[in-house]
């Protein structure tokens, strides 16, 4: 096996890793923000069925669930000026950092996979349900409000916490844009000392501990949340 | 009190009210009586509308409303005139009881919290759960829940209950209580309409039987006239499916 791996290579390459989990996390960060933002601006289009808009989500939706991560990071990275830049006048491929590009093809993936998780957590909010809140007087905004939209939470909580850990585990494709982040450092670590195999165990390392971590999180925010759970004094 | 004129509704192609028109006086209990698919849930929800019937007019207290002109407000006033008692309950989930009782009070009718909180242990005496305020739907039995969604309909003090037959999807040993709670509210004068398959209720509480069929009111009239003297065919054929003490009407 020679030295294809060591331990003391591991230690040592830690810290220089570390640094770069960084991009990753920024990633993470504006894909949620503001693919929650997106998100419930299409469920709002989907539950109203605006014309057009409507059609649109429909066709969008389909896009991004349909094909991979890796496909829509390059289509966006090189389609983008492509379309913008004749538009605007501008030369967003010299003029954006590749990072730009990592956030709008995440965020735009995010708008439309929590889209699916929202809509899906609000039609599983039982009829019955909106019916009472109509039944003692409410209006519609203030049943989904007071009634709905809780459950609602509840619901898309699961499925969210899993999505949010694949947004992050899709993050490490970022790299194929330029972006230098804990995947880029680890690939240039590899290329300069001639072993690549520490660097990406720590890689694997590092997005084991955040899965569990971040699972953990959403279970005890579900069991927070869980109404049937609730201890009565 | 409560009128309603020459209702129609339809889903699709299928009519499921062909011109229902009744009336209801102040403090009265009506029974409605029907073989299943008759339209019953159709026209209690119409009433409140959770269902939006085709056309016709309802009056309830000093509204009316004429429905295909009803707006937005008009809905949602005469919603506040009428409570409604689900077959499943229906109560919030994400609310205890005393929160459930609330919501309507605070929500809707902008009852300041400490006298709806006030109100609804009040209700929440009355119906005989004070001890269970803080628990969840999920950790009541099904006839606590109903106790709860009945007083979740009293505590708004609205013009009428509507109640949906609220014993149906009980265990039988608890079908006794939630009809004697709800004989309480009769009591208490509250203008009620009640589907039910249950006839000795309706023998003993109700002012008034409706018999619908097909969606339309078959017969109407005090319940010895229809328990006893049946005119229509179809109210005498639908009566005799239920097991019925030897003094009332048999074929
Ligand atoms: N939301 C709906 N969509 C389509 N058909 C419905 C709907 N609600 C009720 N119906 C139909 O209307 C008829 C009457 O139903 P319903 O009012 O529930 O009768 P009942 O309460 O007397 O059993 C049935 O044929 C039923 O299938
Ligand atoms: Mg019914």
């Amino acid at each position: 096996m020679g030295d294809l791996f060591s331990a003391d290579r591991l230690v040592e390459e830690f810290p220089k890793l570390i640094p770069y989990l960084i991009e990753n996390l920024k990633v993470l960060l504006w894909a949620t923000v503001f693919g929650v933002i997106l998100g419930l601006l299409i469920t709002g289009v989907r539950m109203k069925k605006i014309p057009i808009l409507y059609q649109i989500t429909v066709v969008y939706i389909s896009f991004m669930r349909g094909t991979p991560m890796l496909v829509q990071l390059l289509l966006i990275y090189y389609g983008l000026p492509a379309f913008i830049d004749p538009i605007l006048g501008t030369n967003i491929s010299r003029e954006w950092p590749p990072i730009l590009f990592a956030y709008t093809t995440f965020i735009l993936n995010q708008g439309a996979f929590l889209s699916s998780i929202f809509y899906g957590a609000i039609k599983g909010v039982p009829s019955g349900q909106f019916e009472a809140g109509l039944s003692v007087g409410m209006t519609k905004l203030q049943t989904f409000r007071r009634i709905i939209a809780p459950m609602a939470v509840r619901i898309a909580l699961p499925p969210f916490g899993s999505d949010f850990v694949g947004v992050f585990h899709n993050a490490s494709l970022v790299y194929v844009i330029g972006v230098v982040d804990i995947m880029g450092r680890a690939k240039s670590i590899g290329s300069a000392t001639g072993h690549v195999l520490e660097a990406y165990v720590i890689v694997a390392l590092l997005f084991i501990i955040f899965s569990m971590g971040a699972r953990a999180l959403f279970g005890f925010v579900g069991n927070k949340l869980d109404y049937a759970n609730i201890k009565v004094r | 009190m409560l009128e309603i004129k020459h209702i129609r509704k339809s889903f699709g192609r299928n009519e499921v009210l062909k011109d229902v028109s009744l009336n209801v006086k102040k403090g009265e209990v009506v029974v409605i009586l029907g073989p299943s698919g008759s339209g019953k849930t159709t026209l209690l929800r119409c009433l409140n509308f959770l269902e939006k019937a085709d056309s016709g007019e309802i009056t309830i207290g000093n509204k009316n409303v004429v429905i295909q002109n009803a707006g937005r407000k008009d809905i949602l006033d005469l919603r506040r005139k009428t409570g409604f008692v689900f077959q499943n309950y229906n109560l919030f989930a994400n609310k205890t009881a005393l929160e459930n009782i609330m919501e309507g009070l605070v929500t809707a009718r902008k009852v300041p919290k400490k006298d709806a909180r006030n109100i609804a242990e009040e209700t929440l005496k009355w119906v005989g759960l004070h001890d269970k305020a803080d628990y969840y739907p999920s950790q009541l039995s099904g006839g606590q829940q109903q106790r709860v969604g009945i007083a979740r309909a009293v505590a708004l003090n609205p013009e009428v209950i509507l109640f949906d037959e609220p014993t149906s999807a009980l265990d039988p040993e608890l079908v006794g209580e939630i009809l004697e709670l709800i004989k309480k509210v009769a009591t208490k004068g509250i203008t009620m309409i009640v589907v039910t398959h249950e006839m000795t209720f309706a023998q003993d509480v109700a002012d008034k039987v409706i018999f619908m069929d097909g969606g339309v009111v078959v017969e109407e009239g005090a319940p010895k006239e229809i328990f006893y003297r049946p005119k229509e065919e179809r109210t005498k054929q639908f009566l005799a499916k239920f097991i019925i003490p030897d003094n009332m009407y048999y074929i």
